[in-house]
């Protein structure tokens, strides 16, 4: 779990070496707020730029995956927010360049999940990220966007509500084979 | 018989603004959970371009210049 490198019995890494092992989620953070692979890229450029001439600001034992991403999430809505998102651009846009997984059963299609991620608030869409699928804790998503915890639990409760709605999930039914289990709840209501 | 409105899942946008309890069907919540994780480490699949390396290395380089 320790994202900051410093797990007993390993090599120490250099400065660079921590960089370099979190670019991959660095850029999937960035394409994940931007909505696009070209910026995203120069994004995460600008965020190693940053975090190289400021090494001195991280601190030792923190998580560097966190503090890379607050470097990261400060450029995007500094300098990339406008001209990223109001213009459009298909050809760079993610869901159209990426591979498309494999469909599990009872899984969304992973092009409409992320044509619905990208219509999210960006308050919602970045908090989700975080917590979701980046391996960052509440506490540190709330420290990277500078508001409250709860701010945060709040925040992803309803981009869970509104992704489900977006995505037609407002019955059990349409997410698995296990149609019984509706059955269940409609027969327990009163009218 | 039980009316598809009266479904107790049904929750409007003003509550959840106050309603961090709203929550979603289990059943729900894990799908979302893991197409959300299936867009991430899809992302984090993809090679890195070299332009990064590159442009560490040489950072390094010139830092390593400096010192000496």
């Amino acid at each position: 779990m320790a994202s900051d490198g410093s797990v007993p019995g390993e090599p120490v890494l250099s400065f660079r070496e921590l960089l370099v092992a979190e670019i991959p989620n660095l850029r999937a953070f960035a394409v994940s707020l931007s909505g696009s692979m070209q910026n995203a890229d120069d994004l995460v450029q600008d965020t190693l730029l940053k975090a190289w001439g400021h090494a001195d600001s991280f601190a030792e034992g923190t998580s560097m995956r966190a503090w890379l991403f607050t470097i990261l999430r400060n450029t995007y809505y500094s300098l990339y927010r406008k001209r990223g998102r109001e213009i459009q651009d298909p050809d760079g846009h993610y869901a159209g360049r990426m591979s498309v997984a494999p469909a599990q059963e009872g899984a969304v299609n992973l092009a409409d999940f992320r044509n619905a991620l990208s219509s999210l608030p960006e308050e919602q869409r970045e908090v989700l990220v975080l917590v979701g699928a980046s391996g960052l804790s509440y506490e540190e998503a709330a420290e990277i966007c500078g508001v409250a915890v709860g701010t945060v639990k709040s925040r992803v409760n309803r981009a869970r509500n509104r992704l489900a709605e977006l995505l037609g999930m407002t019955d059990v039914s349409d997410i698995g084979p296990d149609k019984n289990a509706v059955a269940v709840v409609l027969g327990g209501g009163s009218s | 018989m039980t009316h598809p409105n009266e479904m107790p899942v049904k929750v409007e946008p003003e509550d959840l603004a106050h309603a961090v309890e709203a929550t979603l069907d289990p059943k729900i919540q894990e799908a979302l959970g893991r197409s959300l994780k299936a867009h991430y480490d899809d992302l984090v699949k993809a090679p890195v371009p070299d332009r990064f390396l590159v442009l560490l290395a040489e950072l390094e380089a010139k830092e390593q210049n400096h010192g000496k």
